[in-house]
């Protein structure tokens, strides 16, 4: 168990290291943090779709309570972006308690009213009465504040505290409950697990991680859009990401969005129309050939993955 | 019986409807502790429908379930197990991708606070003779062995109450025999038990406590030779 927590370890601290040095040889500040955002999405699609089998089709929506929260606490208190990115998160671990009673739900019934929760929350944000709090359609302006460094290294802090979470859940008691959970609800009861309680707090951690991306995104980033931080463009990219890569490791995730985003950066934006096709291949040959990802390769022939 | 006349369960009354349909329709009975009570009845009487109601897989519309003098009625399956009731599944229910061991862990730590953890493990595994197989997933395991996965994960949580629903049943009979002597065993450690079984042979075997139960209610308690001298239960097994 301890080997485990340090195999884990390694692989934080490895990700935590590239990310820190890279801006000094590599000047796209830009890809960089854009390729920590979606490694941190991904790890917390991870902690709800990869430990109890949840899918959340509506992740965006929490991306944006935080992104929303974050810039709306930096516009109205005028305190440290720092800890508005927090609170960003915890707007986003909020929303996540209102939609709670959604686990009820199971498989498409729930990632259906998900993605439908993260719409109702997307037109409520872009609504042009809610100007006076959230600028509506107009849009977020964070320029008073902007400083690219501090959002990068914030990105980074908060990549390292979801690396950190899903660590703690691959290799803890409460983390075997979420997959006995995922496995089989009443077994895992009458194992003596609060059901209600541990998918709740899988929920919300899965909820804080993106609520904290998002408000990174937005002080990195100083100015956006609700369509931006509210496009399914971000569920989709996180959740096939995550799966391609493999839930319900850590490493998986990882190296899923590392490998499909680089491709997207490259491949992508010069020529999209190649970029779809290719994409659309993938998730087909990931759904028939692949469904647990990479890392499943590894698991396969017996080499443990973190 | 063997009472050392405290009364462990207490059940009056007890209703479950599916929606019209009285799965259970009043059945009562007590057990007192350190015994084995048999429950016996035919196809559909509603002896599962008993153990998942007990046991909190279901909720009941009536009625009312003391343990320990203490009202277990509704309450969420994992409070119930800690509070020392556990049972089995006619049809094993694995954690298919969790191996034997990560189980029966989970099950010594959510569903007990007593006791050294790791002492528990290896009891529970030793009991239902699964140590060879330790460190293989669930899903890998024969039928046999995956029914006594889900007793040992019950043992793990340190039962008072076992409830055990055919775990006989798809078992041969070198097996059986050597299930009667674990669950003998089992009792022995100061475990109580209403075991659920269509074999009065097998019940036989274990207790001379029989209740027979038919369309969810009570028709019999005593002993198996009683049993089959009284003719409503001769009715209802012959389905005359
Ligand atoms: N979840 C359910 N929904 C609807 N009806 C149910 C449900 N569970 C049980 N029943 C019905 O309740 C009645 C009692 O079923 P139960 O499984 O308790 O019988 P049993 O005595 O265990 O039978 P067996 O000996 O075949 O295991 C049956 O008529 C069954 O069809
Ligand atoms: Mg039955």
């Amino acid at each position: 168990m301890r080997r485990r927590y340090l195999q884990a370890l390694s692989v934080i601290i490895l990700v935590a290291v590239v990310f820190l040095l890279l801006p000094r040889f590599y000047s796209n500040q830009s890809f960089l943090f854009n390729l920590m955002l979606y490694l941190g999405l991904a790890e917390g699609v991870n902690i709800i779709y990869g430990f109890t089998g949840y899918l959340p089709f509506g992740y965006v929506g929490f991306f944006g309570a935080g992104a929303y929260g974050s810039a709306i606490a930096i516009t109205f208190w005028h305190i440290s972006p720092f800890v508005c990115v927090i609170l960003g998160g915890m707007a986003a671990v909020a929303t996540g308690i209102v939609l709670i009673p959604l686990l009820r739900l199971s498989g498409a019934y729930f990632a259906i009213a998900n993605l439908a929760a993260s719409q109702a929350l997307y037109l409520i944000v872009a609504n042009p009465t809610m100007e006076k709090i959230t600028q509506g359609p107009y849009g977020i302006d964070l320029s008073s504040v902007y400083n690219a460094d501090a959002g990068y290294y914030t990105m980074l802090a908060v990549l390292v505290f979801a690396m950190v979470v899903v660590a703690y859940i691959r290799n803890s008691d409460f983390g075997l409950s979420l997959l006995a959970i995922k496995e089989d609800r009443v077994t895992a009861s009458l194992a003596g697990v609060n059901v209600v309680r541990a998918r709740s707090i899988a929920w919300m951690l899965s909820a804080f991680v993106a609520g904290l991306c998002g408000g990174a995104f937005g002080w990195f980033t100083a100015v956006f859009y609700p369509s931006t931080v509210f496009s399914l463009d971000v569920s989709v990219f996180t959740i096939v990401f995550a799966l391609f890569g493999g839930v319900g490791t850590l490493a998986g995730p990882l190296l899923g969005a590392l490998l499909l985003y680089s491709m997207y950066n490259f491949i992508g934006i010069s020529t999209p129309q190649y970029f779809q096709l290719f994409y659309g291949f993938l998730i087909i040959g990931l759904v028939l050939f692949l469904p647990d990802g990479v890392a499943s390769i590894l698991q396969k022939g017996k080499v443990y993955v973190p | 019986m063997s009472h050392s006349g405290k009364e462990l369960l207490k059940i009056k009354g007890l209703v479950k409807k599916f929606g019209g349909f009285r799965a259970l329709n009043g059945i009562g009975m007590d057990v007192g502790e350190g015994c084995i009570v048999g429950l016996a009845g035919p196809n559909g009487s509603g002896k599962t429908t008993l153990i998942n109601v007990i046991s909190g897989v279901y909720r009941p519309d009536g009625g009312s379930i003391e343990f320990c003098g203490r009202s277990v009625y509704k309450l969420p399956s994992h409070k119930i197990v800690r509070r020392g009731i556990n049972r089995t599944f006619q049809v094993p229910r694995p954690l298919s991708s969790l191996t034997v061991r990560e189980t029966v862990k989970l099950a010594a730590v959510y569903g007990t606070c007593e006791g050294n953890k790791e002492e528990t493990i290896r009891q529970a595994l030793e009991i239902v003779e699964l140590e060879g197989v330790k460190d293989v997933v669930s899903a890998g395991l024969t039928f046999a062995q995956q029914k006594m996965l889900g007793l040992a994960t019950a043992l793990a949580t340190k039962p008072k109450l076992l409830l055990i629903d055919e775990i006989a049943a798809g078992l041969s009979h070198q097996e059986l025999f050597k299930i009667s002597q674990m669950l003998l065993r089992i009792r022995n450690t100061g475990i109580t038990m209403i075991v659920v079984e269509h074999h009065l042979g097998f019940i036989d075997a274990l207790t001379s406590d029989v209740v027979v139960m038919n369309a969810g209610g009570n028709l019999f308690r005593g002993s198996i030779q009683e049993a089959a001298q009284n003719d409503e239960v001769v009715e209802v097994f012959l389905g005359r």
